[in-house]
């Protein structure tokens, strides 16, 4: 019942995107863990690109399930993805060396709800709806764990509610002066909901072309990692926060001019005022 | 029909899939049964609360004069943005004013949820139709009834041809205060429930004081209520595809699919949200 709308045909098809995101995200995560294994802090940049990966499939879900229509507009699905995703990624959180892997079970089980009703209760009726808000779960899930991570060096629940100050040279335990005392949860929250809902909303309508919205989804990826890194300063070492803040800078810069590269790209092909192209089969 | 999109507006309402009906009822119990089975009766009442305070949202949210994209052109009545972000301001207002109470009490701070929602919509509407009035220069006319309910105003000799109607009529006005009120209410039931559950709760895992732990008790709490809200509020937009005038929209009526969706939604994510701190330590 539901109606597509136009969405450009071609690119890397999105099952191939799911698998690189998933595997990707789950990977540079683990390798936060290095900070664990070695003692150190300077990994915890790879938070932020497991966040942008994540960022990268959930643009290409989103793209797949707002092509139904959903009346609502596209920053709805990226509100419920992180809505269902912090759930999910701070009880993972609890979980310790198995975080990122309890995160996936458990948004995947919230999304699979929300899907389930969505579709049964609400009668959205829309084919990819389940398997869309279980992705999204999951993207919302892994930005939230990615980006805490690289906040604090830690995706462990203990590391995120501990945090020490110097007072009068004496270093005290505290939990005010947390990732999650000190509510950077929520900037987290808001940082990663942006990023994943701007893409497509701002790329989509008849030209869409896949690399340019995924492009700029890795831009606002970046751009949300340059706000964290500044905050790590006060959670982790200082070399290791100028690390992640030189790797988002860079990322960004990038990213940025790639976009606009592919912006013009694209406005150029349209210079011959060619009749809007219709998708042909639906993407 | 939105230009949005949107799924195809049939005239009457699909009821719920009866596969979605025993699902949902499954998932409720089950949730039931795990709260009282991991946190006792305190666990139960956490989550009873957490389902109503979802419902009240989900019924809130269908209120709130919503017009989208059209409404912005002045074709359509309402305010102009998404229902997700409307609510989200709406919900996230009263839950601010309700968390600021919350040491007065249960009450007073349900109270200061409801009346900080109603606030920000009253504030918001009123803006809205001096914009409309005086910067768009458009008279307030529904296009779904031909009489305001309350003031008893005609519509049809103020409608612009070609429009489903445009500025906000004192019903939408009414239907958005109420909204924010009942968004702002469930919103601060949600917070106020797992505030109890984690301030009861840490102290012993942590082995600290409640002021100790006060902080990250919040910032938990606080973010959770914020990710069940936009959940709830993206489940009941879903239901509402797209624009609706407020109360008197014939819409309205679908509101019973709505509250079962977000009864089982907060059901689902508010057991993993009860049952977080289960876990902090075993691995």
């Amino acid at each position: 019942m539901s109606v597509k709308v136009e969405v450009g045909a071609g690119g890397i098809p999105h099952n191939q995107i799911l698998i690189y995101g998933l595997v990707g995200s789950l990977v540079l995560i683990y390798l936060t863990y290095l900070n664990t294994i070695t003692g150190t802090e300077y990994f915890s940049f790879f938070g932020g690109l497991a966040a942008v990966v994540a960022l990268l499939w959930g643009t290409d879900t989103i793209k797949h399930l707002c092509s139904y229509g959903l009346g609502t507009g596209v920053p709805s699905a990226g509100m419920i993805a992180l809505g269902s995703g912090v759930v999910a990624a701070l009880f993972g959180a609890t979980t310790g060396p198995f975080a990122p892997i309890v995160t996936i079970i458990i948004a995947a089980i919230i999304g699979a709800v929300a899907g389930l009703m969505a579709n049964a209760v609400v009668r959205m009726d829309i084919p990819v709806m389940v398997v869309s808000l279980i992705e999204l779960a999951i993207v919302g899930a892994m930005t939230i764990l990615g980006l805490s991570a690289m906040a604090c060096g830690t995706f462990e629940f203990l590391g995120m509610i501990t945090g020490e100050i110097a007072i009068l040279g004496f270093i005290v335990q505290s939990y005010e002066f947390s990732l999650i005392g000190g509510s950077i949860i929520a900037v987290i929250f808001m940082l990663g909901a942006i990023a994943i809902q701007h893409s497509f909303n701002a790329c989509l309508g008849p030209g869409e072309q896949q690399d340019r919205t995924l492009m700029l989804a890795a831009e606002c990826g970046f751009l949300s990692m340059i706000p964290i890194a500044i905050i790590s300063f006060a959670f982790i070492g200082m070399y290791a926060a100028l690390i992640s803040l030189v790797v988002s800078i860079v990322g960004w810069l990038y990213t940025y001019k790639k976009y606009i590269e592919l912006s013009q790209r694209d406005a150029y092909a349209w210079l011959d005022a060619q009749p809007i192209l219709e998708p042909k089969g639906g993407a | 029909m939105s230009a949005l999109g949107g799924p195809k507006q049939t005239g009457g309402i699909q009821p719920p899939t009866a596969m979605g009906l025993v699902i949902g009822i499954v998932l409720i119990v089950a949730a039931l049964a795990l709260a009282y089975l991991l946190v006792q009766m305190a666990g139960l009442i956490a989550l009873v609360g957490i389902i109503i305070g979802g419902v009240l949202i989900a019924f809130g949210v269908h209120f709130v004069p919503v017009g989208g994209a059209p409404a912005a052109m002045g074709q359509a009545p309402g305010i102009a943005t998404g229902v997700a972000m409307l609510a989200a301001g709406a919900g996230l207002a009263g839950l601010f004013g309700g968390a600021w109470a919350a040491p007065l009490g249960f009450g007073v701070a349900l109270a200061g949820g409801a009346i900080g929602g109603g606030l920000l919509m009253a504030i918001t509407c009123t803006m809205v139709n001096v914009i409309y009035v005086f910067g768009m220069g458009i008279p307030a006319a529904s296009g779904k009834v031909d009489k305001d309910p309350i003031t008893g105003d005609t519509f049809p000799e103020f409608k612009s041809q070609g429009t489903e109607g445009h500025g906000l009529p004192f019903i939408s006005w009414v239907g958005g205060v109420i909204g924010g009120a009942l968004g702002g209410l469930g919103g601060t039931l949600i917070y106020l429930q797992l505030l109890d559950v984690y301030q009861a709760q840490l102290p012993v895992i942590l082995n600290a004081t409640v002021e100790q732990i006060a902080p990250v008790a919040v910032s938990l709490a606080g973010i959770f209520a914020v990710g069940m809200f936009l959940v709830n509020a993206v489940l009941a937009a879903y239901n509402i595809t797209g624009t609706i005038e407020g109360p008197h929209d014939p819409k309205f009526k679908r509101f019973p699919r709505a509250i079962i969706a977000a009864a089982v939604a907060s059901a689902v994510t508010g057991i993993f949200a009860i049952g977080l701190l289960q876990l902090v330590g075993v691995f």
